[in-house]
């Protein structure tokens, strides 16, 4: 019996296959199902991926295709630009928020061991023959695998493991900063560009097929960039460093915001190369920001006068009433947008402007988020000045992209405000934003989409038009909205009553016991779910492709497997999806292996 | 500061914000309901400096898209055909791409100028959508596949198909057909219905249908792109439905209607007399007056009549080329030829035909 061998109960290996793998005849059962059902699985897949009717060069030569669709070659340096944007403040945060946990050369051998064995299992399971259907109908088997090849892959990584095996449990003291030794994993997949080669085509200058197909190193427009971008974000690491030492106060506040502004910057300006006409900053922009600076001034200044405070709800009330009036009429986008930001303002002042002190910053923040807001709003509504042959510039992953992060920004606040509604005491308030909620979350996202593809266009007034894209995030907005809502109310519910009363015991108004006291604790607890909606919106994202947008599903799915210039890729659908599902892979597994560290970080569950 | 001027002030301000209207560079972009009724399509196109076509972008070598993201194909062709024809520059053409269930509406609501999105030639969409079809520029039709292993054969018929499996992409004409035409000879189908044609293909390959059937065009491609020319067979001979594919554009708006058309009969009319854009400078224009007429050389009143440049046709045929040209390069890489088809010139028995230009 397995139990009564003395392996399975002294050495710690043995232990814990015991233990966790045949602790009873039902789980030994559980275990050998589990198993079988995995190595199968996996002897398709690998079968599947290596058989000679694959052609994987539909996936390498289209891979700009996939990304940014017909984005203008010229102006490759913007899509550059943005992905450096991003590393660069990643440097940044990586090297400011550097926890100063390490790992020693032995944990770091552990890894590795754990990395080659599976390598060396995985070979060691690979199928050595797959079948291929002809085109009479019969199937034949083919070898994808010969045998010298999988020694040749087999055994240098059972070497490695050995090796690996024995250095783990060597004793250095010397320990290993972890984000440096994952910002050196990153330079060496970067550096890898260098050396692998990957299965592509070569077209001759009149755009004739170089055949036999070698395998092909990168290109240098693709290693070049990211050798360019890693060395920035090196770079930035280390600025993040030496401000962290430098304790740098402000740091910690100025990169969240520019985390929240960067994909704003982006998209607007970057990514899109707006067509800004010098008159219309003269005529919209500056008035703008000089009329609201002049009134948020005043709002701040005579916020807490104790002579204003009967007049303090007329004046609301006016407000209100003049930003829908605002909205209705056909006004500049720029000022019915700030008047969004005034009204926001109009409430957080009386809590804040309390001393000059507070006064002065909340000015400073009001003129700062003024420019801001302008300047990112002039690009958002200009037109481009590239030109596509399809006359839109977000396609492919950049359109994945777009829709994931303004999706997520835009239905957060209004997330946030339709979970408060609902808890309001206010019927009316608490009725409507019940009546979204359920309404939004009871039909499918499907249909919500045919709804903006087809039938929005009837409910606007007559020769009213937006944009397919800006429909589809209005409608997204909405959807992941009500669902935070939702989730967001959870949160609410699991504060204490008593942290409502204490609130009021010390005399906080409603606005700051709401959001100084009960959103905050409120959003700690839910963070795990709101992390799962916002990769399932990462995901769902790609149902556009059903009305028609050319997200990366949809050029996976419909374009590329219709090419038959220069190169024929007809009916190569399969390899597509293989792709596309490794791709999405990748993106979600990172993102909650991330969101898994911060609740670490923030000590959710255990307090 | 008292408290009056306070609010005053404040009213000025929310004045001044209120009477800051510049609708011109909204967002949202206000049209004019009226545009369509009053001008003709050609007037805005012209006015605009690029002609917006509605395409598929996912049909092969009609208009797919290539790795770089730039459009190509057969009905591609001809959207840079109208656009040589109307700015004597090919490339003032801008591509969207519509999918099946959005290129009526989508030609209906102004979105597009021209739809030449291998849209069949029906009595409904001709009539009760408000829509106008063009000449017809590539002649369709939906057949069978099945291996020559199963005992299917070029010469086999509808007949032979009972018992089989048929595979085909589902809430299209396509399945209608099928169904009608088996039930019309007797013959018991299991019909297994997937969404795109390429499933339908993956299906076949994988034994999982006996027989796939969808437009003619596309059953030689594929038989062509597999290399299985000996063991797969294409049938019936004459095709089980007729599926005329062209140009379509919005009702009541005949000077553009004129345009589109004759851009089409001007690269038929090149073919017939081998005009390509290699030699259509050489062409002798005395001997061939029609070629005069329609190529701008006595003033080309023809084409000044229609609104356009004399040049426009020549434009047409030396930046994109004729019929035989345009066919050619796009559709023969994917195996269909002309000689012998319903799309090979009205004096070898084909059906292309274009009215005289004089």
């Amino acid at each position: 019996m397995i139990s009564n061998n003395k392996f399975f109960i002294e050495n710690p290996y043995g232990r814990w296959v015991r233990d966790n793998l045949f602790s009873s005849s039902s789980s030994a059962f559980l275990t050998f199902f589990a198993g079988f059902m995995v190595i199968y699985s996996y002897r398709g897949i690998v079968g599947f991926i290596l058989n000679p009717e694959r052609m994987w060069t539909s996936v390498t030569y289209n891979m700009k295709l996939y990304m940014i669709l017909a984005y203008p070659d010229e102006a490759m340096i913007r899509v550059w630009l943005s992905v450096g944007l991003a590393l660069i403040l990643g440097g940044l945060s990586i090297g400011f928020y550097n926890s100063g946990k390490s790992i020693s050369l032995g944990g770091i051998f552990q890894k590795l061991f754990t990395i080659s064995a599976v390598i060396a299992l995985l070979i060691a399971l690979a199928p050595t023959n797959t079948n291929v259907i002809q085109n009479d109908g019969s199937i034949e088997a083919v070898e994808i695998i010969p045998q010298d090849v999988r020694m040749l892959i087999l055994g240098p990584s059972l070497v490695l493991t050995l090796a690996f095996f024995f250095l783990r449990n060597i004793k250095i003291k010397n320990l290993f900063n972890t984000a440096k030794v994952n910002l050196t994993y990153f330079g060496l997949i970067i550096g890898s560009l260098y050396f692998i080669k990957i299965p592509t085509i070569s077209l001759d200058s009149s755009g004739e097929r170089i055949i036999p197909d070698p395998f092909l190193p990168i290109a240098s427009t693709t290693y070049i960039p990211w050798t360019i971008l890693y060395v920035g974000m090196l770079l930035f690491f280390f600025i993040g460093s030496l401000l962290k030492n430098k304790d740098v106060k402000i740091m910690s506040r100025l990169i969240p915001i520019a985390w929240f502004l960067c994909p704003l910057f982006i998209f607007s300006w970057i990514f899109k190369k707006p067509l800004v006409e010098l008159n219309t900053v003269f005529s919209a922009d500056i008035p703008s920001i000089l009329v609201f600076g002049i009134i948020g001034f005043l709002i701040i200044r005579f916020s807490d006068n104790e002579s204003i405070g009967v007049y303090r709800t007329p004046i609301n009330i006016g407000f209100f009433i003049l930003s829908v009036v605002v909205f209705l009429l056909p006004l500049v986008f720029i000022f019915k947008a700030t008047m969004v930001l005034l009204l926001l303002l109009l409430v957080v002042s009386p809590a804040i402007a309390t001393t000059k002190e507070g006064k002065r910053q909340l000015f400073i923040v009001w003129v700062v988020s003024l420019f801001v807001l302008t300047f990112l709003i002039r690009g958002a509504s200009s037109d481009t000045m590239l030109v596509t042959p399809t006359g839109s510039i977000f396609g492919g992953f950049s359109l994945t992209w777009l829709l994931a992060i303004f999706g997520t920004y835009a239905s957060f606040p209004l997330g946030l405000a339709l979970a408060l509604g609902r808890t309001s005491t206010l019927p009316v308030i608490r009725i409507i934003c019940t009546g979204i909620i359920e309404i939004v979350r009871s039909v499918p996202y499907i249909t919500w989409l045919f709804f903006a593809s087809v039938m929005l266009t009837v409910f606007l007034p007559a020769g009213v038009e937006f944009n397919l894209i800006i429909r589809v995030l209005i409608l997204t907005a909405f959807f992941s909205g009500a669902y935070f809502a939702e989730y967001i109310r959870g949160g609410l519910q699991s504060i204490p009553k008593g942290q409502y009363e204490a609130a009021n015991a010390i005399g906080m108004n409603p606005f700051q016991r709401i959001f100084l006291v009960i959103v905050p604790q409120a959003l700690r607890t839910i963070i795990p779910t709101l992390v799962g909606s916002v990769i399932t919106s990462f995901k769902d994202s790609s149902l556009v492709a059903i009305i028609g947008l050319f997200d990366i599903l949809r050029i996976g799915t419909s374009v590329i497997p219709a090419q038959s210039q220069p190169v024929v890729f007809i009916g190569r659908n399969l390899e597509q999806l293989v792709f596309l599902s490794f791709f999405f892979w990748v993106f979600t597994f990172v993102f909650s292996r991330r969101s898994m560290k911060f609740e670490k970080r923030l000590g959710l569950g255990e307090r | 500061m008292s408290k009056k001027s306070l609010l005053l002030l404040l009213i000025l301000s929310m004045v001044a914000v209120a009477c800051a209207t510049d609708t011109a560079e909204e967002e949202v972009v206000v049209e004019d309901e009226h545009d369509h009724e009053d001008h003709s399509t050609l007037e805005e196109v012209l006015e605009r400096g690029f002609v917006k076509c509605g395409v598929s972008g996912s049909a092969t070598a009609f208009s797919e898209t290539g790795a770089d993201g730039s459009i190509t194909g057969f009905d591609a062709d001809y959207c840079y055909a109208v656009a040589a024809a109307l700015f004597g520059d090919y490339s003032k053409v801008e591509f969207k791409s519509l999918t099946s269930a959005e290129r009526f509406t989508s030609l209906a609501a102004g979105d597009i100028d021209v739809l030449i999105r291998n849209t069949t030639w029906t009595q409904s969409r001709d009539t009760e959508l408000g829509n106008d079809f063009g000449p017809t520029t590539y002649f369709d039709g939906q057949q069978l596949m099945g291996r020559n292993s199963d005992g299917i054969s070029s010469s086999s018929t509808l007949a032979d198909i009972d018992g089989l499996s048929v595979c085909t992409n589902a809430g299209t004409t396509t399945e209608k057909n099928i169904t009608e035409g088996a039930g019309l000879v007797g013959a018991t189908i299991t019909l297994v219905t997937v969404e795109k044609f390429s499933e339908a293909m993956d299906k076949f390959i994988a034994g999982e249908c006996d027989i796939v059937t969808t437009d003619g065009s596309a059953l030689v491609g594929r038989r062509a792109v597999n290399d299985a020319l000996n063991d797969w067979s294409i049938f019936p001979q004459s095709p089980i439905s007729k599926e005329p594919l062209g140009p379509v554009y919005r009702s009541n708006d005949s000077a553009w209607g004129d345009v589109i058309n004759w851009v089409v009969y001007a690269t038929i009319i090149a073919d017939e007399y081998g005009v390509t854009s290699a030699n259509v400078d050489s062409v002798d224009t005395d001997a061939f007056p029609e070629l005069g007429r329609l190529f701008g050389a006595n003033d080309g009143e023809l084409q000044t009549v229609m609104g356009l440049d004399a040049k426009a046709f020549y434009n047409v045929i030396k930046q994109v080329g004729n019929y035989d040209e345009i066919y050619s390069r796009n559709l023969n890489p994917v195996g269909l030829f002309r000689e012998g088809g319903a799309n090979d010139r009205w004096t070898n028995g084909g059906l292309i035909y274009a009215p005289p230009a004089r």
